[in-house]
């Protein structure tokens, strides 16, 4: 009670110094974020932050993943902060040295499979889920597993021709890393790739189009949605059923970095360590369908709930090295290769 | 930095302290070359590994390699400390099959790796990386071209290792140095007790306690302790000479009192006037000799107790001989005798020397030879080269003699004549027997002693040699 009671005094104190010292201290520091995360989830963040940091100017990117990856590379007008889902091409990039180590309590504290050399940090946990219309249940036992999707292909491929949807593995960095990682789990995968491609499956690089697909009817089922997005979504189109697999699930994680080049590091500094903070997951929990990785806050959106909810078959993707496998480019070749092959082998 | 009156245990910590520091810096080089070697060997092992996985996945459809890049190969390399992993595949032409990173391999390290593999340190991205590099090649139905194959990481994890393993070798090398310290405080002490005890033993002893020590002592301070023992018995032996000294001078002066108690008694107990003039000539004859023997006594125990010579000043010997000699020629005591100057040596002889103490010498040998030789006895003074001298060199030193032909000493008594009161058995004389002591006394100041022999075919001769000097400045050569 006493603490709650402090944390309202000091966030009093803290309006009024935003509000007294708006003439003064207004936007002397800028903060530019390059960030693969739609800012209109993140935005509770990023208003979290503006409030905390008056005097900082944040300028917030929101691009694809691969642009993000352009941006972080140019070496003449680099970003302070860069976001992205494309774990492969985030940890490449600190692989080149273009992050920087950060060095703070948070960082301590943050747990050590969602973070790689100091330096890239995942700060959301973001389950892979599969979606469908209420009405395919009319039609067909609704999909839980990894199996039940490939027994719908194979047997109801009349109702779902053409009405399947996933991500691009070659336009669309998230799909290719989910591909992957499915790929290194199960090689039954193929299977299922093949049983897509004869229901001529459509291929589309965002979950929010697939997500409007579905509303819209052009679709019945997507597979591998991003499960913050679709949750989101589902909340208002109650006709759209979001369903964790039950066999296993992929959980997707942002990584956040500081670049080597930042303009403006102690700005970028700030802003890591609030998203890491304590407030910061606190605020991603309770008004953000992110997901917390810190087991020490509580909200709707936490890893440990959705741990509670779905059980223990979530499989994050590992924040390691093996990750750069997936975007040497002989290796991603042959994916797609090999995926081009299985997708049509089926439907001649 | 040490001087001489640093303490003991000061020295030996001091050494110490130089040997470890010296010894320490060694070790430490060492213990720290040795460790980076040692992570360098634990940490080359996961680029083997890597590099192994990696060659395992080459494959080459239609003759051509190509690879999907297995994924724990690279979590292999970038180990449990996170590095940066870096990968480098080419074909034997040149063509890049792929790479992660614009490695800094050389054609010479190409070459080096043609023939095994081989573990190199380079610098990328303007950090120290560690590189192994292999050449893959394979059987296969199509002729198959080898791969350069090399894979990298950055230093981190060997940087810590080695900091660990530096760590506690240091550790252990400084547990060493203070246990050391402990031991050499220790054994210090313990080596230090006999000297302690020797202090004691010595601090503890009476002033006039003069007998040797008894004392354990370790051989290498057995000699310290001989020394001090032969000095305790030096210091007996002169005391007893002092006694006897005492003794012989308390005796030596009875017998010239008691013989005057005994005529004044005698001449008291006489009327006659004439036996009182006799008796009154016998007195004073014998008060003076008395007191001759009391002076004489005076000035041999003032030349003992006298200091080193201060006055010492170039003068001329024949010169001073001369002027003696013709003083003595006009004495009463010398008439009987011929007294003679016998210079066979270019003159003049500069000597070093304190010219009253020489005057006694010369004073007290002329006196001793007059009175021990019958009258008309030949005394001669010479002045010669010293025997010792080197004939051909520069004379360095000069001989003064004085011979005689008197009856000269039996060979007995020759070496004791320079002692007080010995007068060579001779019971005739008036003289004292302190002529040839203080002589001997004034020639162990001028760093001679006095040399007695006996003279073919009769008589005695007296020498003693004095070291030559520059003639002083504006003398007149």
């Amino acid at each position: 009670m006493n603490r709650r009671l402090h944390v309202g005094l000091g966030s009093c104190l803290w309006l009024w110094l935003v509000v007294g010292g708006v003439d003064i201290a207004q936007a002397d520091e800028k903060l530019l974020i390059e960030a693969a995360l739609d800012r209109q989830i993140v935005e509770p963040v990023l208003a979290a932050f503006a409030v905390e940091n008056p005097q900082i100017d944040l300028d917030y990117r929101d691009r694809s993943t691969l642009e993000v990856d352009q941006r972080a590379r140019d070496h003449d007008s680099p970003p302070d902060v860069v976001i992205s889902s494309a774990m492969p091409w985030q940890l490449a990039l600190s692989n080149e040295g273009i992050a920087q180590p950060l060095e703070a309590p948070e960082v301590d504290q943050w747990p050590a499979w969602a973070k790689w050399r100091n330096e890239v940090f995942g700060f959301t946990f973001e389950p892979v889920v599969m979606a469908y219309r209420l009405e395919l249940a009319s039609h067909m036992p609704p999909p839980e597993t990894h199996r039940d999707l490939l027994d719908l292909l194979t047997h109801y491929r009349q109702w779902l021709d053409g009405r399947v949807v996933s991500y691009s593995p070659r336009d669309s960095g998230v799909g290719y890393t989910l591909l992957q990682q499915d790929a290194r789990y199960t090689p039954r995968m193929w299977d299922l790739i093949a049983a897509m491609g004869a229901a001529d499956v459509q291929l589309e690089t965002t979950t929010q189009r697939m997500l409007e697909g579905l509303s819209d009817g052009r679709y019945w089922l997507g597979y591998n949605l991003l499960g913050s997005y679709a949750l989101l979504w589902a909340q208002t189109h109650p006709d759209i059923i979001v369903q964790v697999p039950n066999d296993y699930s992929l959980v997707l994680m942002r990584m956040a970095f500081i670049h080597r080049d930042a303009p403006h590091p102690a700005a970028a500094k700030r802003f890591v360590r609030f998203l890491l903070s304590r407030r910061g997951q606190h605020i991603l929990a309770g008004q953000t369908p992110l997901f917390s990785v810190r087991d020490d806050v509580i909200g709707p959106y936490t890893a440990q709930r959705l741990r509670d909810q779905v059980g223990d078959h979530l499989y994050p993707i590992p924040i390691n090295a093996t990750l750069l496998a997936f975007v040497d480019p002989l290796r991603r070749q042959a994916f797609l290769r090999r995926w081009d092959r299985e997708i049509q082998i089926l439907s001649e | 930095m040490i001087s001489p009156r640093t303490s003991l245990k000061r020295r030996l910590t001091l050494w110490l302290i130089v040997i470890i520091a010296g010894l320490g810096t060694l070790l430490l080089i060492e213990a720290y070359t040795s460790a980076r070697k040692a992570a360098d060997r634990a940490m080359d092992g996961q680029l083997e590994a890597a590099s192994l996985t990696i060659a395992e996945s080459l494959q080459w459809p239609e003759g051509k390699p190509t690879l999907e890049m297995p994924a724990s190969a690279l979590q292999i390399l970038a180990t449990r400390w996170q590095e940066r992993v870096f990968y480098w595949l080419q074909a034997d032409n040149g063509v890049s099959i792929t790479q992660n990173a614009d490695l800094p391999i050389t054609a010479a390290m190409q070459e080096q790796a043609r023939h095994q593999p081989v573990y190199l340190d380079a610098v990328y991205d303007g950090r120290p990386i560690r590189l192994s590099g292999r050449e893959v090649d394979s059987a296969g139905w199509d002729t198959q071209e080898p791969v350069q194959l090399w894979v990298g990481h950055t230093r981190r994890g060997r940087d810590l290792l080695a900091q660990e393993l530096f760590r506690k070798s240091a550790t252990r090398f400084a547990a060493m140095v203070l246990i050391t310290a402990a031991l050499v405080a220790i054994a210090m002490r313990t080596m230090l007790a006999p000297l302690r005890r020797l202090r004691q033993a010595l601090r503890s002893r009476r002033a006039d306690d003069i007998s040797p020590l008894t004392l354990g002592v370790p051989r290498e301070m057995q000699e310290l302790v001989e020394t001090l023992n032969r000095l305790f018995a030096d210091q007996r032996d002169q005391r007893d000479a002092l006694l006897r000294f005492i003794a012989d001078a308390s005796h030596q002066l009875r017998t010239p009192l008691a013989g005057l108690q005994s005529t004044s008694e005698l001449a008291l107990t006489s009327r006659d006037p004439d036996s009182w003039y006799q008796a009154l000539n016998t007195v004073h004859d014998s008060a003076e000799r008395t007191s001759r023997l009391a002076g004489q006594m005076l000035s041999l125990t003032r030349l003992q107790h006298l200091g080193p010579g201060h006055e010492r000043e170039p003068l001329a010997l024949d010169q001073l001989l001369r002027e003696v000699a013709v003083d003595w020629a006009d004495r009463q005591d010398s008439r009987e005798h011929d007294l003679g100057l016998a210079i066979d040596l270019p003159t003049p002889i500069w000597v070093e020397g304190e010219r009253w103490a020489l005057h006694e010498l010369l004073n007290n040998l002329i006196d001793n030879a007059c009175r021990y030789t019958p009258p008309g006895s030949e005394i001669t003074l010479r002045l010669g080269n010293d025997e010792d001298d080197d004939p051909n060199g520069a004379a360095k030193r000069v001989t003064l003699a004085i011979e005689d032909d008197g009856p000269g000493v039996d060979t007995e008594s020759l070496a004791r004549l320079t002692q007080p009161f010995e007068r060579g058995r001779r019971q005739d004389t008036r003289g004292s027997g302190l002529g040839l002591a203080i002589a001997d006394s004034i020639g162990l100041r001028h760093g001679s002693r006095l040399t007695v022999t006996n003279r073919e075919p009769r008589g005695l001769k007296v020498s003693l040699t004095l070291p030559r000097c520059r003639p002083p400045e504006g003398s007149v050569t």
